[in-house]
């Protein structure tokens, strides 16, 4: 590797505690849950009724709600990104409910929701140059892409990275995911010994990377630095993780060695937690491997957003970054009796920690797995 | 240095490999993979290989064409640190199209999980992963122009960059697909490997898969 450092220089998300990250993050330190009642579509037959999405979004109508999301989010922060940067888009279905007009009522053209036709209008959106890619890794998506982008940046490849990312809750992932029983039929727990599935959620947002040099040559304010990273797939299972933790276990230990720290070195860790028994189960079996008895705190925000699949990733880094600067690691929203398991390691109340390094975990179907170190 | 150790490829009817010479003729994906565990390029019958969708035969039948052709052993129960980068024109389009049509066809009640795990465009990389045991990244990308010379770029990148030893490239859809296994040069090896740019090169001055082939079979400066 070349001496260049990744750093994060502008960020924004729309989750569904609202617009802007301090809405996200002032939701979570309510401790009160953006999951509430789905009105988007039939939702009687399935095993839930419950999911969180961004209030006042309008279903089914012309444009996708990806779009309606991005567009204002990327309109906002427009002066913000600089033309020359490299494009990433991260999602696992991107504009999917255009496909789910053409097979219900054929209003739309099916192909319009490939990803990239949705990478191009975000190209036009950001008023950005390059050509782009798109990157989909299922629920490791977004974090998996913000490695790859700070891997560009360290190996001096591009100075300037943009990655965005969405997804949404529509009919097509919604009946998907009750189909294969992975919803709580009330509303995701992470940690908690009554948990029983995840609840979906959507967010998009945006982080924009760029080497250090360029960052001072630019007087961009450093949000923080993305320090390492660490990817494996557990080889193992297409919908249910390694059961030992041992896959998402190496790619924690990846990026601790890439960001050339020791475990001792991470004050919080941002837990994929989904609220499934495997998942939440194979997180703390991985934690207790490279941190054995070290315990420290560690959180997960899909209590109060959902799992917001793609968009997941880049999500946590992003609330990551909030907590690091803050000092403050979130509460886990919806836990209320911590597992046996998680015991001492999850809390459902903010923290106060004193650490400069964070590390923000996903893993998904398939068994990927991605870590991400921060670094203030 | 990064080379390329081994070419599997696949289309509608033809099977092949680029270093080994290995060519044939085929009916069906079925027997495709009875063929392949018959002449040893499988080392067993994968799992549930049946109900894969298309696009998931033709990424792990190439993969098995291709580390056959660079001479890796594998197993579901050794695994290792190989990653895989996959790329195709259309993600997975098709199987959106299916899982959502079927489920509509249902009255909009009742989805089929097992067609719903196909509505990733990294599931037939998963397939392969769980099957060759490879414990490295795993990614799909879609890349906006020159696909297979991207992804080859792009997998090289990975591993200088450290994120893993080798990498599998894969290109697949439901009509043909191209796998390339990528690691860094090993002088004490007696396998034959292939420069990367020398075949990046070659791949960029032709236009269509089968013209692809025929132009990498006498192998440009291979090495030893």
């Amino acid at each position: 590797m070349t001496g260049t450092k990744a750093v994060v220089v502008a960020c924004d998300i729309v989750t569904p505690y609202g617009w802007g990250i301090d809405s996200c993050w002032n939701g979570l330190l309510s401790k009160k849950t953006a999951i509430g009642r789905l009105d988007r579509f039939p939702t009687k037959s399935f095993l839930t009724q419950n999911a969180a999405v961004v209030p006042g979004l309008t279903y089914g109508q012309n444009e996708s709600i990806v779009i309606k999301m991005l567009k204002p989010l990327l309109q906002k922060n427009i002066s913000s990104i600089p033309e020359d940067a490299f494009l990433i888009l991260a999602t696992t279905t991107g504009e999917i409910d255009k496909l789910e007009r053409h097979v219900l009522n054929k209003s739309t053209d099916a192909a319009s929701s490939h990803p990239d036709k949705l990478l191009e209008k975000i190209s036009l959106l950001c008023r950005i140059n390059s050509h782009g890619i798109v990157v989909s890794a299922a629920c490791a998506s977004s974090s998996i892409a913000i490695a790859q982008a700070a891997g560009i940046i360290v190996s001096n490849e591009n100075d300037c990275v943009m990655v965005v990312a969405c997804d949404s809750v529509s009919e097509f992932v919604f009946a998907g995911f009750s189909s294969l029983m992975a919803l709580d039929k009330d509303m995701a727990k992470p940690f908690d010994r009554d948990r029983n599935g995840l609840s979906l959620g959507e967010a998009s947002g945006f982080l924009l990377l760029m080497s250090e040099s360029r960052a001072l040559r630019e007087n961009r304010p450093i949000i923080g630095k993305i320090a390492g990273w660490g990817l494996t797939n557990d080889a193992n299972h297409m919908t249910g993780p390694s059961r030992d933790g041992s896959g998402l276990a190496m790619a924690v230990r990846k990026a601790l060695k890439s960001a050339n720290i020791s475990e001792k070195d991470i004050g919080c860790f941002s837990a994929h937690g989904t609220g499934t028994i495997y998942n939440d189960s194979m997180e703390i079996k991985a934690l207790r491997a490279v941190f054995g008895n070290h315990k420290i705190p560690v959180y997960s925000i899909k209590g109060g957003t959902g799992h917001t699949l793609g968009a997941a990733g880049l999500l946590e880094i992003i609330i990551a970054f909030e907590s690091l600067n803050k000092k403050i690691v979130p509460p886990t929203v919806n836990l209320c009796n911590v597992d046996n398991e998680a015991s001492g390691w999850v809390s459902s109340e903010p923290l106060i920690f004193d650490a400069s390094v964070t590390i923000s975990t996903n893993s998904g179907f398939g068994g990927v797995n991605c870590a991400v170190v921060l670094k203030k | 240095m990064i080379v390329i150790k081994g070419i599997g490829w696949i289309t509608l009817t033809e099977y092949g490999s680029i270093i080994k010479k290995l060519q044939g003729n085929y009916n069906d994906l079925k027997s495709l993979h009875s063929h392949l565990q018959h002449e040893s390029v499988l080392k067993s019958a994968i799992k549930n290989f049946g109900r894969f969708d298309t696009a998931s035969k033709m990424t792990c039948c190439s993969i098995a064409l291709a580390l056959n052709d660079a001479g890796i052993t594998y197993s579901e129960h050794m695994k290792h640190d190989v990653g895989i980068l996959g790329t195709n024109n259309d993600g997975c389009f098709e199987s959106n199209l299916a899982y959502f049509k079927d489920y509509v066809s249902c009255g909009r009640t009742i989805a089929r999980g097992n067609l719903f795990i196909y509505t990733l465009p990294s599931t037939p990389l998963a397939e392969a992963a769980i099957y060759f045991g490879c414990r490295g990244p795993l990614l799909y990308i879609k890349f906006q122009q020159n696909q297979i010379p991207s992804m080859l770029r792009y997998a090289g990148k990975m591993i200088l960059r450290g994120e893993t030893s080798k990498m599998i490239a894969v290109e697949a859809s439901e009509k043909k697909a191209v796998c390339f296994v990528l690691g860094n040069k090993d002088n004490t090896s007696t396998m034959k490997s292939l420069s990367l740019e020398d075949v990046v090169d070659t791949i960029e001055k032709t236009s269509d898969f089968d013209e692809m082939l025929i132009q990498s079979t006498p192998y440009p400066q291979g090495e030893n």
